[in-house]
């Protein structure tokens, strides 16, 4: 991997951070809303192979886990985006037609996002952290997946062209 | 080479996992340095979260407000509902307030002067069919009330019970035109007759013409033949000018009312009075000035002269 490579792939992680962290966790949306760096991290490392899936996955849940307002452990995000960018990356390389069909990408980073919700709920748990009443977390975790359902489309061509302009690739998205 | 790398991306996956794993491990065992990091990223990110909070500030709501459209709108009737009973229960709270000052102002009166006196509420006021300043009280025949009555309120005489019905009584105002009442010049024995003139203002005729009178002089009401239709003592009114023409036989003068016949609440009936006439003990006290506060400073003198002024140098 190439150095322009990694330091605008590093450049423009830090940027949807930022937005992330000044802009979308201000706006008060219903039902806590949506991760836009998870929706990005995540698109990322489908587009990306299994290896570059897992570090993108590092570092974007190193990333996540110095926000403050994370409430878990430090390198507990880290832990669940490196398995969950493995695991979607790997399911996009495995199936060319899922990674090049919108709507399964959509459908395949969408539950992505639960994936890693349920996976940084149960490691809470084995951490002894208190995740709230079940009513509440499964309510939490439903209007999670509609809101990234609703903004991965939208996400997904601004991503995918950065993604061809930073490795040099076309992709059909 | 195939397999190389494949043990390649395997062994990546293991060290991030490791990494990870050490990363909770040292958070978990406090190590200062990751809440450190935290903490320093923090720091970086604030001013740009400023800058977020003061761009988003009027659209942070939308979403919730789009989302919760239909809560809200009725959360805002409900509560326009409720504003609207408020402010209803706040005018009734201060017309009650006034009601009660009114009360207790004439109660003040009547005690002073020991009559006995039934209070009531103004529930209707003027008659524009038949151009006379008159009111409703809602005190009748059942409270004792009788035609000829004095009428009186905090600030002295307001009328003369004209009507009286079962529950309710017709006053005539001391400012209806038709209205006379023989009134006394507090501390002299002049008299006059006061007239109504449709408005807040009177003329005084004296009786007399040795008698003179001036500006500020109060008037008070002289008093009937037992006590009706008038109690003598209750206070009128003030002389505000007072016409000096030549030739006239004898002096007139306006008087202003002391009752405000527009701003009625509470009224009483005067149903007995004593014997004795109370003379000039009803008079409404002078308004005091408000006292200036003043500030008085001490210096006291330092006992060594300050190195400058000494004029030595």
């Amino acid at each position: 991997m190439s150095t322009r490579k990694i330091s605008l792939t590093a450049a423009l992680f830090i940027i949807i951070y930022i937005v992330q962290e000044a802009f979308v966790t201000q706006l008060q949306i219903a039902g806590g809303g949506f991760s836009l760096f998870l929706i990005f991290a995540l698109l990322w490392a489908a587009l990306s192979s299994p290896n570059v899936g897992a570090l993108t996955g590092f570092v974007a849940g190193f990333l996540i886990d110095l926000s403050q307002s994370t409430a878990g452990a430090f390198g507990q995000w880290t832990l669940v985006l490196v398995l969950v960018g493995f695991g979607i990356s790997y399911l996009g390389l495995g199936y060319e037609n899922v990674r090049l069909n919108p709507f399964t990408i959509t459908f395949l980073v969408s539950i992505s996002v639960l994936a890693a919700r349920v996976l940084y709920l149960l490691l809470s748990l084995l951490l002894g952290s208190n995740v709230g009443s079940f009513t509440s977390v499964i309510t939490s975790l439903l209007i999670g997946l509609l809101w990234s359902a609703a903004v991965v489309p939208i996400a997904m061509p601004v991503v995918a062209r950065a993604f061809d302009f930073i490795n040099d690739t076309r992709s059909r998205l | 080479m195939a397999r190389g790398g494949e043990n390649r991306g395997r062994l990546l996956l293991i060290i991030l996992i490791i990494t990870s794993l050490f990363l909770i491990t040292l958070d978990l065992r406090g190590v200062s340095v990751i809440s450190g990091v935290r903490n320093g990223t923090q720091s970086a990110l604030s001013p740009v979260q400023s800058v977020g909070a003061t761009i988003l500030s009027p659209v942070r709501n939308f979403f919730v407000d789009v989302v919760y459209l239909g809560r809200t709108r009725s959360e805002m009737e409900a509560l326009r509902t409720e504003n609207g009973e408020l402010k209803s229960q706040l005018r009734e709270q201060r017309s009650i307030d006034a009601q009660l000052k009114q009360l207790q102002g004439v109660l003040d009166l009547a005690g002073k002067a020991q009559f006995k006196v039934v209070s009531a509420r103004v529930i209707s006021q003027g008659a524009t069919t038949s151009f006379t300043q008159t009111i409703t009280i809602d005190a009748g025949s059942r409270n004792g009330v009788k035609p000829n009555m004095t009428v009186i309120n905090s600030y002295g005489l307001i009328g003369v019970v004209k009507t009286v019905y079962s529950n309710s009584a017709l006053i005539a105002l001391a400012s209806d035109p038709s209205f006379r009442i023989g009134v006394r010049v507090a501390g002299t024995q002049q008299i006059g007759i006061l007239s109504g003139q449709g408005t807040r203002k009177g003329v005084l005729q004296l009786l007399d013409n040795q008698s003179t009178i001036k500006v500020g002089d109060i008037l008070l009401a002289r008093g009937s033949v037992n006590n009706q239709p008038f109690v003598p003592g209750v206070p009128v009114g003030e002389v505000t000018s007072v016409d000096n023409a030549a030739g006239a036989v004898t002096q007139t003068a306006d008087v202003r009312f002391f009752a405000n016949f527009s701003s009625m609440g509470v009224v009483s009936v005067v149903l007995d009075a004593p014997e004795e006439d109370p003379r000039d003990s009803l008079i409404p006290p002078k308004p005091q000035p408000t006292p200036i506060p003043t500030v008085t400073v001490f210096v006291t003198p330092s006992q060594s002269p300050s190195p400058n002024s000494n004029g030595t140098d």
